[in-house]
């Protein structure tokens, strides 16, 4: 049984609707971290697809791409999360408004 | 060294002392004072070495700012008549600068003093060497300031600062006329230079414009103190009393009647017309009015501006020279009488009032022999230095018409009166104060500057003793006069009624007042009279007036204008603009990650419209 793109399309949607309802609804930063996570894997999912229906490379290197830079994001992003739980106790998105004040 | 190098070294000492004064010495009142006095030392030293190098006269000129194609330069024109007040302003300026050593030295802004003396050199000098209107224009606001300055020297006093502030405002409204006048003269001439000036207006006489020459003339109104502008000399009386003699009898208020000198030929023969009965009217004016004041330094200020009438008088009936003559001999002896009035004030411990001095001969005789030989002078009686030039000037105004010599004949009249009452009252008598009983002889420092003033007020008035190079203008002047027709008629009869109005004058002031008079007679006798002289005309209720009832109401309705339309429409109302935008704009700055999501989202949904091309 072969799987249609519409499936993959289907699951990458949802991991993106997923995702972005986390960054929107989620307090902690942590977890909205994990949300963006999810929201470019989602991406990479459906590049993928689009790249195995097409018969092309382009969706796959582009991936590779994407990968790399979320890497490099990530390890960027967790150590401001750390520091910033260092300095303030909190990573909850509600307590670090400062810059309204 | 050149001459021109000479004038530059003159021009700029000063400007270095009043520097050196300013920025390191201003609480070092005794060095402040050496300094400027080796300034004006130098100052002398200068001049004589650039008018023995001048040769047939110093031209030279500098670009100073160029704007396009209009050019201002600032240069020197040196010649006959600037080398003759040079020396005058150089001479008597040390004069007066040794003098102050004695008169300021227990004052404590002595360096402030000395300074301002120093920056008032420096302007003074630019006006007399400057070669175009435009220079004048600078130094003669220049000397404005340092008269402020020292007018208001003693500025914890109500009446020093009201007075340096009513001398410069007054002084600007004759200047707005003066720099209309010199923007006029631009257009109308091309240039601002003098000898250029001169030469267009010699190759072609209808150029002259009355117009221009009157507007000018506004300049020499507020300096010299004419009508309708002279309300401000009295009142800077209440500087220190150096200054008086300086600025306001022997170089400044001169500065006006040079200027008139320096640009004649841009005269057309109705405002020399005009500027003669103004001259001769202000004499007569001040003359009647130095009878309704009892400080001795108010008298000699109403003098100065007599005097001045004079040479406005000698100016506007066609000869400069004469003109210049009598600046020159007046210098002198009005230096000298406000000097001799400074060691007098000074002696009786700062007391002004003549009815509270008298005795004076006995207990400061040589300052009391130089005053009264500078009252000679003054007087014009025969032989000393202002018969000489007076008389010059009645002669001319004998032999243009009578009113105007009636007028100055009674002007002298005048004169011989009120400086009568003054010495018979300062001089003789009894000491009628304390401060008078106690009264004692001026040091050396200030007695110097007396003797030597004192030579020069007699001997001022022979031409032929004067070096070669100065006041050839003089000779020219007197030369014409000599050429007129009944000169030799009119002279006798100058010299046997100006001689009769001194002698005249001095004696009924001592039959009327009294010697050494503890009250004003005239006061006494005829109440309304004095009080009429006193009152001056009214000049300064009518000014008071106006500026109270008619200028200050205008000024607030443009106050109402200024606050309404300028301050709350166009100035608040375009920041109010731009508040309300900024306002909404912070709005949309809440601090939170979440409402700055949304943002995102509605930015992209935004782009995703526009991409698609639905909206």
């Amino acid at each position: 049984m072969t799987i249609g793109l519409n499936a993959f399309l289907l699951v990458s949607g949802l991991l993106f609707a997923i995702g972005l309802l986390g960054v929107i609804l989620r307090r902690n930063t942590l977890v909205i971290y994990m949300s963006l996570e999810l929201m470019l894997n989602a991406v990479n999912i459906a590049l993928v697809a689009f790249s195995r229906y097409n018969g092309t490379m382009d969706g796959n290197i582009f991936v590779f791409f994407i990968i790399t830079v979320a890497a490099a994001e990530v390890a960027v992003g967790l150590a401001i999360i750390v520091a910033l739980f260092r300095r303030r106790q909190s990573v909850m998105v509600d307590q670090l408004n400062a810059l309204s004040r | 060294m050149t001459a021109t190098q000479s004038l530059l070294f003159a021009l700029l000492t000063p400007l270095a002392s009043a520097a050196l004064i300013a920025f390191f010495l201003r609480r070092r009142g005794a060095l402040a004072s050496y300094v400027s006095v080796a300034a004006a030392a130098a100052i002398f030293v200068f001049t004589v070495l650039a008018i023995r190098g001048m040769g047939e006269g110093v031209v030279a000129s500098w670009d100073w700012l160029t704007f396009g194609n209009f050019n201002v330069s600032m240069g020197f024109l040196f010649d006959g008549t600037s080398a003759t007040m040079l020396t005058m302003v150089a001479f008597v300026g040390f004069l007066i600068h040794v003098f102050s050593l004695g008169y300021m030295a227990d004052d404590k802004a002595r360096a402030r003093f000395f300074g301002g003396l120093s920056i008032f050199m420096f302007s003074m000098l630019g006006i007399i060497l400057a070669d175009n209107l435009i220079m004048i224009f600078i130094f003669w606001e220049l000397v404005g300031f340092s008269s402020y300055m020292l007018i208001g020297h003693y500025l914890d006093t109500e009446e020093a600062a009201a007075a340096a502030k009513k001398a410069f405002i007054v002084n600007r409204i004759g200047d707005l006329g003066f720099l209309v006048g010199i923007v006029y003269a631009y257009w109308h001439f091309g240039t601002t230079n003098l000898s250029e000036m001169q030469g267009i207006v010699a190759a072609n006489s209808e150029l002259i414009s009355a117009t221009i020459a009157a507007l000018l003339a506004c300049g020499f109104i507020g300096k010299s103190a004419q009508f309708p502008l002279h309300v401000w000399l009295p009142d800077a009386m209440a500087g220190p009393t150096p200054v008086s003699a300086l600025i306001h009898a022997a170089t400044m208020v001169a500065a006006g009647v040079y200027f008139l000198i320096r640009i004649t030929f841009l005269f057309p023969e109705s405002i020399l017309c005009g500027i003669a009965i103004l001259g001769t009217s202000v004499a007569v004016y001040a003359g009647f009015c130095a009878y309704g004041q009892n400080d001795i330094k108010k008298i000699l200020a109403y003098s100065t501006l007599s005097q001045l009438g004079y040479m406005a008088a000698a100016f506007g009936l066609g000869y400069p020279g004469i003109a210049l003559f009598h600046l020159i001999t007046h210098a002198f002896f009005k230096a000298l009488l406000f000097l001799g009035a400074g060691s007098i004030i000074h002696g009786c411990h700062h007391e002004q009032d003549i009815f509270k001095m008298g005795g004076i001969f006995k207990k400061m005789p040589v300052t009391s022999i130089t005053f009264l030989l500078g009252v000679l002078a003054l007087c014009g009686v025969y032989g000393f230095s202002g018969y000489f030039s007076k008389d010059a000037i009645l002669i001319a105004a004998g032999l243009q018409g009578n009113v105007l010599f009636t007028l100055l004949t009674i002007g002298a009249l005048l004169t011989a009166g009120y400086m009568g009452r003054l010495v018979w009252i300062v001089f003789f008598g009894k000491p009628k104060s304390e401060a008078a009983e106690h009264a004692h002889e001026s040091g050396v420092a200030m007695l110097l500057p007396l003797i030597i003033l004192a030579v020069l007020s007699v001997a001022g008035g022979y031409l032929s003793l004067w070096p070669e190079q100065l006041g050839q203008i003089i000779r020219d002047s007197k030369d014409d006069l000599h050429h007129l027709a009944g000169y030799d008629a009119m002279h006798f009869r100058v010299a046997i009624l100006g001689s009769f109005a001194a002698i005249f004058g001095l004696l009924c002031s001592l039959l009327f007042y009294g010697w050494g008079a503890s009250e004003d007679r005239l006061e006494k006798k005829a109440g309304p009279v004095y009080g009429f002289l006193k009152a001056r005309l009214w000049f300064d209720e009518i000014y008071g007036y106006y500026v109270a009832k008619i200028q200050q109401r205008l000024a607030n309705l443009l106050s109402v204008l200024d606050i309404f339309l300028i301050k709350g429409v166009l100035v608040r109302g375009s920041a109010g603009v731009v508040g309300i935008f900024s306002m909404a704009s912070k709005s949309l700055h809440v601090g939170n990650i979440h409402g700055y999501v949304y943002w995102f989202l509605i930015g992209m949904i935004f782009f995703w419209v526009v991409a698609t091309g639905l909206f």
